[in-house]
């Protein structure tokens, strides 16, 4: 079963999708306003589009001639506050790490871990 | 100070790299060693109360923390598969019933070392357990943040 983050992380793994929510994230937009800087077609986009909207990224309005696109901003902020949460635990992590690694290198080089023998333990 | 990037290319990966100052052997010593775990990981975020590591393939480790706030959690999971320059392990939060696999690559490059960590998750079950870890204290509403994770490559 696809669940609400992995359909946002499917419908990120796209350069031109993220530009359009970058995009989108300054407001709302036509079909033909997002086709134009993107060098795109109109139906080119409308397929990103799709899959931003199946992956409840983004809305788009009523309007029958413009229906605007808008930002669909809970799921990117799951997926975000997902990804921060964990960056953040790790990046903590690997900023104390160089300071262990830092003190280990004045230190005696790592010795190769022995083979463990039975006799060996206690 | 190199920093952590993170990438979200494919559904269910996450990719982060880190260079570290250090060579192979030693980066991958620091991160296996029961009492230099305890030194590092979580850093400011939490702290290790308990480290073990059964370093074989079918070896279990286990790390339990304690965040600031009092709050404890733990994940462990069992090593998969041990090479000089690979590490593949399991890695399951406490009280949750999926797990994802984690393979840690190291590449020495004159002295440094690229530590290349994928992550494959089950989302929901994963991230459930993230954001009630407490690991998204902090996290803001910013659109920085989405812009970061829009940036992302």
């Amino acid at each position: 079963m696809t669940t609400q983050l992995d359909a946002t992380f499917a419908a990120l793994a796209d350069p031109t999708r993220r530009a359009i929510l970058a995009r989108l994230a300054r407001g709302e937009a036509s079909v033909m306003e997002l086709a134009e800087p993107f060098a795109m077609s109109q139906p080119a986009i409308s397929k990103h589009l799709k899959v931003l909207e199946r992956a409840g990224l983004i809305s788009r309005g009523r309007d029958a001639q413009r229906r605007p696109c808008r930002l669909a901003a809970t799921p990117l902020r799951d997926a975000s506050d997902w990804l921060q949460g964990y960056r953040e635990f790790w990046e903590a992590s690997f900023d104390a790490l160089d300071d262990v690694l830092a003190d280990l290198k004045t230190q005696r080089p790592p010795t190769r871990r022995k083979a463990k023998h039975p006799k060996d333990k206690p | 100070m190199t920093k952590l990037t993170l990438q979200t290319g494919a559904p269910n990966e996450i990719i982060m790299q880190r260079e570290f100052a250090a060579p192979r052997a030693l980066v991958i010593h620091a991160m296996t060693t029961p009492e230099l775990i305890q030194r590092w990981l979580g850093g400011k975020r939490a702290s290790v109360l308990k480290a073990s590591v059964d370093l074989r393939v079918g070896g279990r480790y286990r790390y339990v923390f304690r965040r600031p706030d009092g709050g404890e959690f733990a994940f462990g999971g069992e090593y998969r598969e041990l090479a000089d320059d690979r590490i593949v392990q399991t890695e399951k939060f406490d009280d949750y019933p999926s797990e994802s696999t984690v393979t840690t690559t190291f590449t020495e490059i004159a002295g440094k070392t690229l530590v290349r960590i994928a992550v494959a998750f089950e989302s929901q079950a994963v991230r459930d357990m993230v954001m009630k870890s407490g690991m998204t204290e902090g996290a803001g509403e910013s659109y920085d943040q989405l812009e970061a994770l829009l940036a992302a490559q």
